[in-house]
């Protein structure tokens, strides 16, 4: 079990509102991402229902139960620290212990989950070192391990990968969605990293400035993103935002297109544009077009073998079925 | 050898004491502890070199530092002292330890020597030497509280005996009937006790005058005086007696706390001091009560010596002299609470008489009076005085306070007496 | 190559070399200011020195023998462990107690840290004024107070312990700034997280603060307690101002004790053989806890 339910939930820290009263329903067993810019209160919403921090207004509940005012070690929930938060002085062995032991858990089963965990997070060689005598990923599946076995009714991370490199990021991002898979514990996940949220959210909740600007499963946030917001900060590179005439053209005061979603072309298409800067990724090549009459260039997939010099004169053209509308407000025009 | 023990002395105490400063040549430096006289002399140094050019850098320090900072200087040799604050108590031991330069010559060539009370200044002369000039001696008095005792209808006790009937009459738990030095030391309970000590007939040495220093300090005499004070002070003395100094004892006075103070004249003048105490026009001051013996106040010579090592003598004396000068002393007798001066026309000056008498009437005679009464060797003149004293200090202390009985303590006292002198 | 016998400087050997420079000044003045007059104190110590009956020249363990037997030393060496046993555990106890209290509200109340600074400001002989008044029956506004309801406070200074007490309070009133300000810092080293997590994990405060703040503090207490611990076997202002060894002798500690036999008895050999022995419990102490606080680091 693992629902989580806020509702109007609002924080002030002094006269600073960093979270705008809101609602968000977490099911049990969902992998909930909150992926926003810096300083959106990705943390802060987390550590809300950690109970880290006290809500200013609003309540949440878990599993039923109102917890708005339980303390954390209470509410049944484990968390993982961006700083793995280890204690130093303990060896993994007794890290990992730890909860269990002020849970009063038999010294047998302790030793049990501890087995099975470290089995789990390949930390069985180095159940007796510190902290300080292991590596960044190892430190990270210890902590890991730590939440295991308290067998918590849900997950939080927050930034759980950011110390890592980008290899190890990538293995680890797997383990974790192996090991949700595998539990079927309801994990919220904070990251500010798209792909992350992308790759391993159920559900992806995207904050801006302690506002909920859309909540949904990666594809939907992809396909139809509810304003301007979400449109830019989700998918890889960025969509192309167009203003001004060529957006009036659609009926919008702005449009927006997927760099997938667009065509290149040497002899036609519906704009035309001069090539500047092109970033090779070996599959894809994502070229920078500037055509004429926008204050930006656009960003245009083309597959890998796609050879165009700089300067070079092509036409771009969008799919129709793939273009976005918003309206002034930003929001998105169906 | 000595030389080089004097060194170790001198580099164990070196880095505790802050930076020495050296005299230049018309440059004098000028170490004392904290009293009125010394601390009214502080404030005259630009007076001294108004008038000889001589600049003095005077400095009042504390007691214990004071012990440090000349145990350096003088075992070291540095020479960094001019002129010492020099007590009595402290000559002989000083003079046994070379520290001190005679000074007989520089004395008798000062014109106010002749003006100096002569008892006081007998104080210093050791093997027919003269050590130090005093400028000040202190004497035991007793202050009461005339209110009190005319309530209960009794006289001002003469003797101890009627001390301990009158105390009986008025202790209560407002106003306790006595209080009197405690805490162990040659300069504390060892300034005060003395004086019941010799009253009854009690005395430190088989025969001091006449050279027998055998410790005799363990006697029925001194029994007696012991058990007198322990019974005033217990019995009819304030809540924690036995740990007093004489700064309790004039809080206590001042305060009302307590009937009778025996102290010495620094602190009596300022028990009945109406600008210091409430109860300053209801205390009277009178002799300290007598015994079987006799009676025998208390008296504290200080004075200024010119160490051995001192580098120019000429100007140490130059110094001494005009810091012992009638017109000095005046000045420090009227700007500071200091009415125990020893050079003798400060008495005749109106202004001071004017001043002393307003604090009381009875004040300038009843000091005359006891420091006629004082014997010399109220506590014996011998080098190794500081050492004995702090001894039988501890064990009257030790007494007072129930760690031991009277007969233990005095036995104790004796042994120690013993240990400390060799014998 | 093989031939070349000269160790390898190594990579650090340049930044080594710049650390070991930079202590240079500092082993200057330690040997000025330690060595010598320990020097001057341990040739004493081996003398027999008098200030007024000077020396016979001879050297010689007479003075270590002595102290063997000196009933007085074994008294003082009692006293100065009950002060220092007490006093230094009062100190780091009430110290880390605040030290934890104004971590937690740090931020708000930064004045806190300042006014509980006050008293480790306050030059001994004050403090020990202070006490001493406080705990005088006359002059004590405890005493006073307590007497409006008929209550009479026992006269602490009359009594060995009670007077020890006394000292301990003195002592421990001026000195557990001290402890605080380490604790402080040593607090402000450890990440919040821990806290957090700890909280999460289900421990109460209390076992947090036994389980991880407690330990994580170990080096910074052992630290604390071993400089209180050193520094409080040279008692003596607070000793000097309140009780002057008394009552009898019941509170001279050792190095009081030292000071009655140099200053008073003119003992200069025996009062330095005292003060080695004093230094010699000290570098024992260090020696101990420096070895514990290698065990514990590690
Ligand atoms: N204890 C606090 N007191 C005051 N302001 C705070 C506090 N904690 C966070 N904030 C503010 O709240 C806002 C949200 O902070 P939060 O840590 O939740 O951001 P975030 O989305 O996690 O950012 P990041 O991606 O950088 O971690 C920020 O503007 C931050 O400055
Ligand atoms: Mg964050």
């Amino acid at each position: 079990m693992g629902s989580i339910e806020l509702t109007a939930v609002q924080k002030s820290f002094g006269d600073v509102e960093v979270i705008r009263p809101l609602n968000l329903d977490i099911e049990d067993g969902e992998f909930v991402v909150f992926v926003g810019p810096s300083g959106c209160g990705k943390s802060t919403l987390l550590r809300l229902i950690a109970g880290l921090e006290d809500t200013t207004a609003g309540s949440i509940s878990i599993d039923g139960q109102d917890a708005t005012d339980l303390p954390p070690g209470k509410r049944g929930l484990a968390m993982v620290f961006q700083s793995y938060a280890l204690y130093p002085h303990m060896t993994v062995r007794k890290n990992i212990a730890f909860p269990m032991r002020m849970a009063k858990i038999p010294r047998q089963e302790q030793a049990k989950r501890i087995a099975a965990a470290a089995d789990v997070l390949n930390l069985t060689d180095y159940l007796d070192r510190r902290p300080g005598q292991l590596s960044g990923g190892q430190r990270q599946r210890v902590a890991i391990g730590r939440a295991i076995v308290r067998e918590p009714s849900a997950f939080l991370f927050d930034e759980p990968l950011s110390n890592l490199d980008a290899a190890l990021r990538v293995g680890m991002r797997l383990e974790i969605s192996e090991l949700h898979k595998r539990l079927q514990t309801t994990m919220i996940y904070v990251t500010h990293d798209q792909v992350e949220a992308m790759t391993m959210a159920d559900k992806i909740v995207v904050l801006n400035e302690g506002v909920i600007e859309q909540v949904g499963s990666p594809l939907e946030l992809y396909r139809s993103p509810r304003n301007l917001f979400v449109a830019s900060f989700i998918g890889s590179p960025m969509m192309n935002i167009i203003e001004g005439e060529m957006a009036d053209s659609h009926q919008a005061s702005a449009i927006g297109v997927r760099p997938e979603h667009l065509s290149l072309s040497t002899d036609s298409g519906l704009w035309q544009g001069k090539v500047g800067v092109a970033e090779h990724l070996g599959s894809d090549t994502f070229f920078h077009v500037q055509v004429e009459g926008l204050p930006k260039p656009l960003t245009v997939r083309a597959p890998g073998d796609v050879e165009l010099q700089y300067q070079d004169t092509v036409f771009v053209t969008p799919e129709k079925t793939n273009l976005h509308r918003f309206d002034s407000s930003g929001l998105r025009i169906d | 050898m000595k030389r080089l023990l004097a060194t170790a002395v001198a580099a164990t105490l070196a880095f505790g004491v802050p930076a020495l400063t050296t005299a230049a040549d018309e440059e004098i430096n000028v170490v004392m502890f904290g009293m009125p006289y010394t601390n009214g002399l502080q404030k005259l140094a630009g007076d001294f070199e108004a008038e000889t050019g001589i600049k003095a850098n005077i400095d009042v320090i504390g007691q214990d530092v004071f012990e440090n900072r000349i145990t350096l200087s003088f075992t070291g040799a540095t020479g960094d002292i001019d002129v010492v604050h020099t007590p009595v108590i402290q000559v002989q031991r000083w003079v046994a330890a070379n520290w001190l330069k005679p000074i007989t010559a520089e004395v008798d060539a000062m014109a106010v020597k002749s003006d100096i009370m002569a008892g006081p200044l007998d104080a210093y002369v050791i093997n027919g030497e003269q050590w130090a000039v005093p400028y000040m001696a202190a004497t035991g008095l007793m202050t009461y509280r005339k209110d009190i005792l005319e309530e209960a209808g009794v006289d001002v006790p003469d003797t101890w005996e009627d001390m301990l009937s009158v105390a009986a009459k008025i202790h209560n738990d407002e106003t306790a009937a006595i209080a009197m030095r405690a805490v162990p030391g040659q300069g504390f309970n060892m300034f005060i006790f003395p004086m019941v000590m010799r009253a009854y007939g009690g005395k430190f040495f088989e025969d001091y005058t006449g050279g027998d220093l055998t410790p005799a300090i363990n006697s029925p005499e001194t029994l007696e005086a012991l058990n007198v004070y322990m019974k005033l002070l217990n019995e009819y003395g304030p809540q924690g007696a036995g740990n007093f100094n004489f700064a309790e004892v004039n809080a206590a006075a001042q305060n009302g706390q307590i009937a009778f103070a025996l102290e010495g004249t620094g602190v009596v003048a300022q028990i009945v001091d109406p600008a210091k105490s409430k109860f300053a026009d209801k205390t009277g001051i009178a002799l300290p009560p007598a015994g079987p013996a006799g009676r025998s106040p208390a008296i504290a010579v200080h004075g200024l010596g010119i160490p051995a090592s001192a580098k120019n003598p000429e100007l140490s004396a130059r110094f001494i002299e005009w810091a012992v000068s009638t017109e000095t002393m005046t000045k420090i007798a009227l700007s500071e609470s200091f009415s125990n001066f020893t050079t003798g026309p400060v008495a005749q000056n109106p202004e001071v008489i004017e001043k002393y008498s307003k604090v009381h009437p009875d004040f300038l005679t009843m000091q005359a009076d006891a420091l006629n009464l004082a014997i010399g060797h109220y506590r014996p003149l011998l080098p190794d005085w500081p050492a004995l004293g702090q001894a039988i200090g501890e064990n009257i202390n030790a007494a007072l306070n129930g760690l031991v009985s009277p007969e233990e303590a005095l036995e104790g006292a004796e042994q120690d007496m013993k240990d400390i002198l060799g014998m | 190559m093989s031939s070349n016998s000269k160790q390898r400087a190594g990579a650090t050997y340049e930044l080594e070399r710049g650390y070991r420079r930079m202590i240079v000044p500092a082993i200057i003045a330690v040997a000025i200011f330690a060595i010598v007059p320990l020097a001057g104190m341990l040739a004493l110590s081996f003398s027999d020195y008098h200030l007024i009956r000077g020396s016979n020249g001879e050297f010689g363990l007479r003075n270590f023998i002595k102290l063997v037997n000196d009933k007085r030393l074994v008294n003082s060496i009692y006293v100065m462990s009950v002060l220092s046993l007490f006093g230094v555990a009062a100190q780091v106890i009430i110290g880390t107690a605040v030290a934890v209290g104004l971590h937690k509200i740090v931020g708000r109340w930064r004045l806190g840290r300042v006014l509980f600074l006050v008293p480790y400001a306050v030059p001994h002989v004050a403090v020990a004024l202070i006490w001493l008044s406080l705990f005088t029956p006359t002059l004590s506004p405890i005493n006073a107070f307590f007497d409006l309801f008929g209550i009479t406070v026992p006269s602490f200074l009359t009594s060995q312990n009670g007077a020890m007490f006394a000292i301990i309070v003195a002592d421990t009133w001026t000195n557990f700034p001290f402890t605080m300000l380490i604790i402080l810092a040593a607090l402000q080293g450890i990440s919040p997280d821990l806290d957090e997590a700890a909280a999460l994990d289900g421990a109460s405060r209390v076992k947090t603060f036994i389980f991880i703040t407690l330990p994580l503090l170990l080096p910074a207490l052992l630290m604390v307690t071993l400089f209180r611990f050193i520094d409080s076997l040279k008692h003596f202002p607070m000793i000097f101002v309140m009780t002057k060894g008394g009552p009898g002798r019941s509170t001279q500690a050792t190095n009081f004790y030292a000071y009655v036999q140099t200053f008073q008895n003119s003992n200069v050999a025996y009062g330095a053989a005292i003060a080695v022995l004093l230094f010699l419990m000290a570098a024992l102490i260090s020696f101990y806890v420096a070895k514990l606080n290698q065990r514990i680091s590690s």
